[in-house]
């Protein structure tokens, strides 16, 4: 019991459920809006929830005794409001007078105040439930290590709970099911003398969450998203419906529905009706026939390339997805082939509920399917192969940016590089992408077959590729040893018998490549010689695009943006139509630009509020800023309270963006590697923080504990990727420990610095609490977007080096500069 | 020579009456020049007859009423089931580079708002138009009888196969794009006919696909890429 006649571990028990419920509804949100809009209001939501924090911080900091004053009902009321808006806010959100759709921003203005109107709606739920933690954190100071111990395991079990729940309940029941825990929370914490008024509340607040949980508001999906678009068609339908971690995966038919990507002019029969998966509204993939001669349109498209050259036995499927590139190797009667795809609800649909669909693709005799990511398999197989394919570049969603920020593992240079040693002497690696304008696929994927020929010392590039263009496709085929005559002959006579054209062969002539397919900017044809010669950088550096390769430290092959080319854009499609080009990364950046905004009036605004009054604030603001920011010694400890919790707070966060990097490639399953790393790393950073309160809140302890994190992330710069690589090939469970052990004991130190920061400034300035909880929410929110402009613009290396240097930043804080000039002089 | 004061006078007033009348029934006259000359001329499109039926058509009567007031900015807008209307120099690029003449029949698939078979039927004999959303091809069948276009024929269904019993056609426009030529459509070319059509992968900006058919020999030509065009997968 303390002074405010709440029993501490109710106290506990309330923010460990109140912090599993706001974890898991942030995520909820994120899925709930990849599937109505586009994954980029994925960063929308973490605006926003860094908007309710920041918010919460200083709301807190400016009216601190009122509140405090108030605690007993305001922490329980906060917790139920908190839980009563997470049940309302999406069924709010989908009423006409906030929905917006993204498309439509760019075209109808007044969508910005539907825009505006969501986000306050999401912004209220995620304020409230930081209201109450923040003044948990407040009232019970000398409990802090065991609070966010509970704040941090809450958060962990929110993150893991909610991927259990998406296995079970479609998106729009989940929240319901969220919102019952603050109202729970609140139920817990509930002073004895308000019990009465409560009760109706409560039971009110039960009766609304039952009610959305058995009603829920169906999402309505903006009406440019590809299924939308596929549902106006003759009689189509949704057939099937499943909601899984990897996303909302629905299955479409129309008897009017077919699919054929690049198919050649010569084809005159029929495209077979097909019907078509797609994950969070967007294309995944169509299912086809697997039968011989039911799919002779196979044979029509310039992916069938690979299979005309050479006599092929042994065929590796990266990224099988629906199968494709399955049922094309099978219509060549491929005996061996290897399908690789790590989405298991996809295996699961084709080998069940659609296998009819496919004429039992997935269960084709010379099928092997192999449930992991393409690179991790990679990685730990030994087989060599005559032909390894992989999906249309494009169809990743790299043509308007839609996925520039999305690591693309399988096509960085490290991947075509394992891909090549993955070959047999006459074996040939084919990927294929749509011809795009202004022209970025095409040529990242030939600078990234020209960079791994390099790499394996081979200089005469031609003599190892042949690219066939048909009217809007283009294949491209690289060949561990020279391609022979008999090969090329065989490239030839398949252009000519299809209407595609060679853009790439030993001997080409300049006529050959536009003999039935030709371009407008024929310019095309000379970036390709320009990739294909020795001044191949130049040409990157000068081009308006990113075409230079990815690699695994920058594996962001979508991302074509450079900066200056958005004048570029600008000036020959109209700055309407420009973000239409590269519109993920740009609205990263916009979202960056708008959260420092808003961290910034957040931090600054109790900064001058606890220290003055409102009246001099406008007098005395340039005083003010210089005395907190000039130096340490006459400063009331804001500037360093500020870089402290800032530096720990975007430390930590850059920490598990490279936890969950690596340990996506580790696992070979996106999904639960970032669950494992996320839940892993808040539950030993909880375990951290619980036993910080045996530690003696000092600043030579901060020193040491910072200066030690700061020297195991340097040691993890240069080693994990080594140790993850070489036992890359172990046993799962094992691979599950050294996972584990290698997350558990930056984790486990990084838990500390918080709670013994927040100890060691309530002894001297006690506003300073709320503050610099603000600050470090606000810096943990605006690192998580800064991360991926970092790891974009420098790779994860330089990720892992500000992460360290940030810890280091929080050791020096707490060195005295005013006692070290001293003794130096 | 105060009575011919007069008359001019009189001659000049009625004038501006029927210019503001004019300007009454029909407020975008103005908008509408304006588009032609800073749009579609000032980029290239040249063809007489294109421009003529560019100016003429009242491309606001087209667009859903919240959107008139934006009919004629340079860009598509949105026309309801994840259609829009293209912008209006796609729609003048489109119609020039078929080169249609009073004597051509042609097919349109993708008949969306009805706007692209509005501006075809100004110039040649026949526009034969499908449309696969059913309200789209009712409310787009209905507008362009209101307006008077009877040579204009619509019909609900599955562009992927034109319409056979008119085929062969001078000249086919594909205002949906796909991933994809429909082989029947190639079919339905007349010899020495063009066919102009958005192809790509739908998450990427779509090219304009100029198709020929002469001497039995199937050819393209990639022309520039188009934005907003919207698709429908499938078709």
């Amino acid at each position: 019991m303390n002074c405010f006649g709440l029993n501490i571990k109710r106290i506990f028990i309330s923010i460990l459920l109140l912090s599993i419920s706001i974890i898991a509804y942030q995520l909820l949100l994120m899925h709930i809006f990849s599937i109505t809009q586009w994954y980029h209001f994925a960063f929308m939501i973490i605006s926003v929830a860094l908007l309710g924090f920041g918010a919460a911080g200083s709301f807190i900091a400016l009216f601190k005794n009122r509140l405090i004053a108030n605690a007993p009902w305001l922490i329980p009321f906060s917790m139920l409001i908190s839980g009563l808006l997470q049940c309302c806010a999406v069924f709010l959100s989908q009423l006409s007078f906030a929905r917006f759709d993204s498309y439509l921003i760019f075209a109808d203005y007044t969508q910005f105040i539907n825009l505006i109107i969501t986000y306050l709606i999401f912004f209220l739920p995620f304020f409230f439930g930081a209201l109450s933690i923040g003044l948990s954190f407040i009232i019970y100071i000398d409990q802090i290590g065991k609070l966010y111990f509970f704040n941090l395991v809450g958060s962990g079990l929110g993150g893991i709970s909610v991927l259990i729940m998406y296995s079970i309940f479609l998106p729009e029941e989940i929240s319901s099911l969220i919102s019952l825990l603050p109202i729970i929370s609140a139920l817990i914490l509930l002073p004895m003398y308000y019990k009465k008024i409560f009760t109706v509340v409560f039971i009110l607040s039960i009766a609304v969450s039952v009610f959305f949980f058995i009603n829920p508001s169906p999402l309505k999906k903006s009406e440019y998203k590809s299924i939308s678009k596929t549902l106006n068609l003759i009689d189509a339908k949704v057939v099937f419906t499943k909601n899984s971690p990897y996303g909302l995966i629905e299955v479409v038919s129309s008897p009017v529905l077919r699919y054929s990507q690049g198919l050649s002019l010569a084809y005159q029969k029929e495209v077979p009706q097909s019907k078509a998966i797609f994950l969070n509204g967007d294309w995944f993939g169509a299912i086809v026939k697997a039968n011989n001669g039911k799919n002779e349109f196979l044979h029509f498209t310039a992916s069938a390339l690979p299979y005309v050259m050479n006599e092929k036995e042994r065929v590796l499927i990266l990224n099988a997805g629906s199968g494709i590139e399955s049922a094309q190797a099978i219509n060549y009667n491929i005996n061996s082939i290897t399908a690789v795809e790590q989405n298991s609800i996809i295996i699961s649909l084709m080998k069940n509920e659609f296998a009819e669909d496919s004429d039992s693709l997935y269960h084709h005799k010379n099928l092997t399917i192999r449930n992991i990511d393409s690179r991790t398999f990679l990685q730990a197989d030994t087989n060599k192969y005559d032909l390894i394919t992989l999906p249309y570049t494009n169809s990743f969603g790299g043509g308007v940016g839609l996925n520039a920020l999305q690591e693309q593992y399988l096509l960085t240079t490290d991947s075509f590089e394992e891909m090549f040693d993955h070959l047999n002497s006459e074996g040939v690696i084919s990927v294929s992408s749509w011809i795009d304008y202004p022209f970025r696929n095409p040529l990242k994927v030939l600078s990234t077959i020209v960079e791994v020929l390099h790499k394996k010392n081979i200089s005469e590039y031609k003599n190892h590729i042949a690219a066939v263009k048909s009217w809007g496709t283009i294949t491209f085929v690289v060949k561990r040893s020279p391609l022979n005559s008999e090969e090329i002959m065989n490239i030839r006579s398949f252009c000519d018998s299809l209407m595609f054209d060679p853009i790439i062969l030993p001997d080409l002539s300049e006529s050959e490549r536009t003999k039935y397919n030709s371009m407008q900017d024929e310019k095309f044809f000379e970036y390709i010689d320009e990739i294909l010669s020795g001044h191949r950088s130049r040409f990157y550096e000068e081009y308006d695009f990113n075409i230079k390769p990815a690699d695994d430290d920058q594996p962001y092959f979508s991302q074509f943006l450079k900066w200056k080319s958005l004048s570029y854009l600008k000036d020959v499609y109209g700055i309407r139509n420009a973000p239409f080009l590269e519109i993920g990364y740009l609205l990263v950046m916009i979202t960056f630009i708008q959260i420092i905004i808003v961290a910034f009036v957040l931090i600054i605004l109790p900064l001058f509020k606890t220290d003055l009054s409102r009246r001099d604030v406008r007098r005395t603001l340039p005083k003010a800023f210089l005395r907190n920011f000039g130096g340490f010694p006459e400063g009331s400890g804001k500037l360093k309270t500020l870089i402290y919790f800032g530096a720990i707070g975007s430390g930590y966060m850059f920490v598990e963006i490279i936890f969950i990097q690596r340990f996506i490639l580790y696992f070979g399953n996106i999904i639960y590697a970032s669950a494992a790393v996320v839940s892993s790393m808040l539950i030993c950073s909880g375990v951290g923080s619980y036993l910080s309160s045996k530690i003696k809140g000092s600043k030579r302890n901060l020193i040491v504990l910072c200066g030690l994190i700061f020297a195991v992330l340097v040691l993890y710069k240069f080693l994990l990727t080594p140790v993850l690589q070489s036992t890359i090939g172990f046993e799962f469970f094992l691979k599950v420990v050294i996972a584990f052990s290698l997350i558990a004991v930056p984790s486990f130190l990084m838990g500390m610095p918080f709670p013994i920061g927040l100890k060691i400034i309530s002894t001297g300035n006690k506003s300073l609490v709320a503050w610099a909880w603000g600050i470090n929410g606000c810096l943990s929110v605006a690192s998580s977007i800064l991360v991926v402009i970092v790891a974009v613009e420098f790779g994860f290396a330089m990720v892992m080096f500000i992460a360290a240097l940030s810890y280091l930043t929080a050791a020096l804080t707490n060195v005295s500069l005013y006692h070290l000039v001293n003794k130096l002089e | 020579m105060h009575i011919l004061s007069l008359i001019l006078i009189l001659v000049l007033s009625s004038f501006n009456i029927v210019v503001d009348s004019h300007l009454q029934e029909d407020p975008y006259v103005r908008d509408r020049e304006k588009m032609v000359r800073t749009q579609i001329e000032m980029r290239g499109v040249a063809d007489e007859a294109t421009l003529s039926s560019m100016k003429k058509v009242q491309r606001h009567l087209f667009v859903p009423p919240n959107q008139r007031e934006n009919a004629y900015d340079d860009r598509p807008l949105p026309i309801g089931y994840g259609q829009t209307i293209s912008q209006p120099f796609i729609v003048a690029y489109m119609t020039e580079i078929i080169r249609p003449n009073k004597n051509s029949k042609m097919l349109e698939i993708g008949t969306g708002s009805g706007y692209q078979a509005a501006v075809l039927a100004e110039i040649i004999s026949e526009v034969y138009t499908v449309e696969i959303i059913t309200e789209l091809s009712n409310s787009s069948e209905k507008k362009l009888k209101e307006l008077g276009y009877k040579n204009v024929y619509v019909k609900n269904a599955d562009g992927y196969y034109g319409w056979k019993e008119h085929a062969p056609f001078d000249a086919i426009i594909v205002t949906a794009a796909s991933e994809y030529i429909p082989p029947p459509l190639v079919e339905q070319l007349k010899e020495g006919g063009r066919m102009i059509i958005p192809v790509g992968s739908p998450f990427q900006t779509q090219m304009l696909m100029l198709v020929e058919k002469k001497g039995g020999k199937v050819t393209t030509k990639s022309l520039m890429p188009v934005m907003f065009v919207p698709f429908k997968r499938g078709k």
